[in-house]
């Protein structure tokens, strides 16, 4: 029997933000159990606010989880050094969404990444625009990556026509992130059968689509 | 094997990853486009390219020498000459004058001779080859500061010139210029291209897939495509887009 390590594998993972000095007050929860076992490309879809960079910072180790573990090829990536998490996973992202989080252990005391190239990608909103022909080449890099044995995650906030299309056609799974909750869909079709996910795609889903 | 190699090219500022990667080859004789959106990486990787930045790993190879690491100026004397985005011209002086400092024989004799260099017959007379091959026959006594913006940049290609490189790099030699200065820019270049190798770095996809020989698309810090002009085009989203119509 052959025992593979899965590229991802999030258990638990709970991030509490609160607010409020001595009454404590809980002002958003992200939770989150996913596992990844293979190399593929995950699209991931939600509101503004839903949680989609927040769980994209946990993974990526950047942000710190109030409950639960995130591991990239078995590796713990909040125990990886600092300095070395985006050699295991990496969060590309627009200047703009840059959060910059509390170093609160030494890392001499850390483990090495064990990869010089990162195993894990997270696009956070490339901007796709239909003019320049870049999405052409972006979505052969993800392909490419993927091909290479690694995990590509693709977040993006559908507001055209294309944006789906192109979702359709280079992602083989999908996650849907709303007010905190991740959903995993096995394909683009039941993805589009959910009704919040219909919902929150509101005029990109005509009626007869599901 | 290619003239020029970067393999593995990985640099980061502090926290942010810029290059990750990066495997480019330049070939004898060709023009190499690289070409890449705002912040893509473009920049720094022909800072790291032409040594101004030391990556944190990888190797830069120019005909079969490792290159990594060496100074800009021990670079240049390699023969690589560079072109910057950035204009670097001395106004005050005229455009011969220009090409006229540039020639390697004249460098290695300084600059404070430079009232007596524009009488330097045999310089000039190389300068004003030079300045005929990159258009400006005429302007050759033209303050550089005096020149239109066009001119300017065809002056700095000559500039980069009169040390006869063996590889030419241009860093976003159309910034600012307008349609018919660019068109303009577009004939001289495909004219070098007959007896140089150069490296164009370009934000203007129209341009590069004009005169390139083969491509390079950095994004995210990375090569995510390379290819000729017209493998490239031959993806479905690039025909979508503007750069799918035919030239």
């Amino acid at each position: 029997m052959s025992v593979t390590t899965p590229i991802l594998e999030a258990r638990g993972l709970v991030k509490r933000y609160a607010r409020g000095l001595i009454r404590r007050r809980e002002t958003f929860r992200l939770e989150a159990d996913l596992t990844v076992e293979e190399s593929t490309i995950v699209g991931v879809m939600g509101p503004n606010g839903s949680g989609k960079t927040t769980l994209f910072e946990l993974i990526t180790g950047s942000n710190m989880p109030s409950a639960g573990t995130v591991r990239v090829l078995g590796r713990n990536i909040h125990e990886v050094k600092y300095g070395q998490r985006d050699r295991l996973a990496i969060h590309y992202h627009q200047s703009y969404q840059v959060r910059h989080f509390r170093r609160t252990r030494p890392s001499f005391l850390m483990q090495p990444a064990g990869h010089d190239y990162p195993m894990v990608h997270l696009f956070d909103e490339p901007q796709f625009n239909t003019q320049d022909g870049y999405i052409g080449f972006m979505l052969e890099f993800f392909r490419k990556l993927r091909s290479e044995g690694r995990l590509v995650f693709v977040c993006l906030h559908p507001n055209e026509p294309y944006h789906l299309e192109l979702m359709e056609e280079v992602c083989e799974r999908f996650v849907f992130v709303l007010a905190g909750r991740v959903r995993e869909y096995p394909d683009f079709d039941s993805l589009l059968r959910a009704t919040d996910v219909r919902s929150y795609l509101g005029r990109l889903v005509s009626p007869d689509a599901a | 094997m290619a003239l020029f190699e970067a393999r593995g090219i990985h640099k980061r500022f502090g926290r942010q990853v810029v290059l990750e990667r990066i495997d480019l080859s330049f070939e004898a004789g060709r023009l190499s486009g690289i070409m890449g959106p705002n912040g893509a990486g473009k920049t720094t990787c022909f800072n790291v390219l032409t040594g101004r930045f030391k990556p944190d790993r990888g190797r830069v190879v120019f005909d079969g020498e490792d290159i990594t690491g060496l100074s800009p100026s021990a670079i240049a004397r390699k023969g690589i000459a560079r072109s910057f985005q950035i204009m670097s011209l001395f106004d005050e002086y005229s455009a011969l004058e220009n090409i006229v400092i540039a020639l390697p024989d004249v460098r290695a004799r300084g600059f404070n001779m430079i009232d007596s260099l524009s009488a330097d017959s045999e310089a000039a007379d190389r300068a004003a080859a030079v300045l005929a091959r990159v258009g400006l026959a005429g302007r050759e006594h033209r303050r550089a500061g005096d020149l239109a913006y066009g001119e300017r940049r065809a002056l700095e290609v000559g500039v980069a010139l009169a040390a006869r490189p063996r590889l030419l790099f241009l860093d976003e030699p159309t910034s600012g210029l307008g349609t018919e200065a660019t068109a303009r820019l577009a004939d001289l270049v495909q004219d070098l291209k007959r007896d140089h190798s150069i490296v164009v770095i370009e934000h203007d996809m129209q341009f590069l897939f004009g005169l390139a020989d083969t491509i390079s698309v950095i994004h995210w810090g990375q090569v995510v495509a390379a290819g000729t002009p017209d493998a490239l085009r031959e993806n479905k989203w690039v025909q979508r887009s503007t750069l799918g119509a035919p030239p």
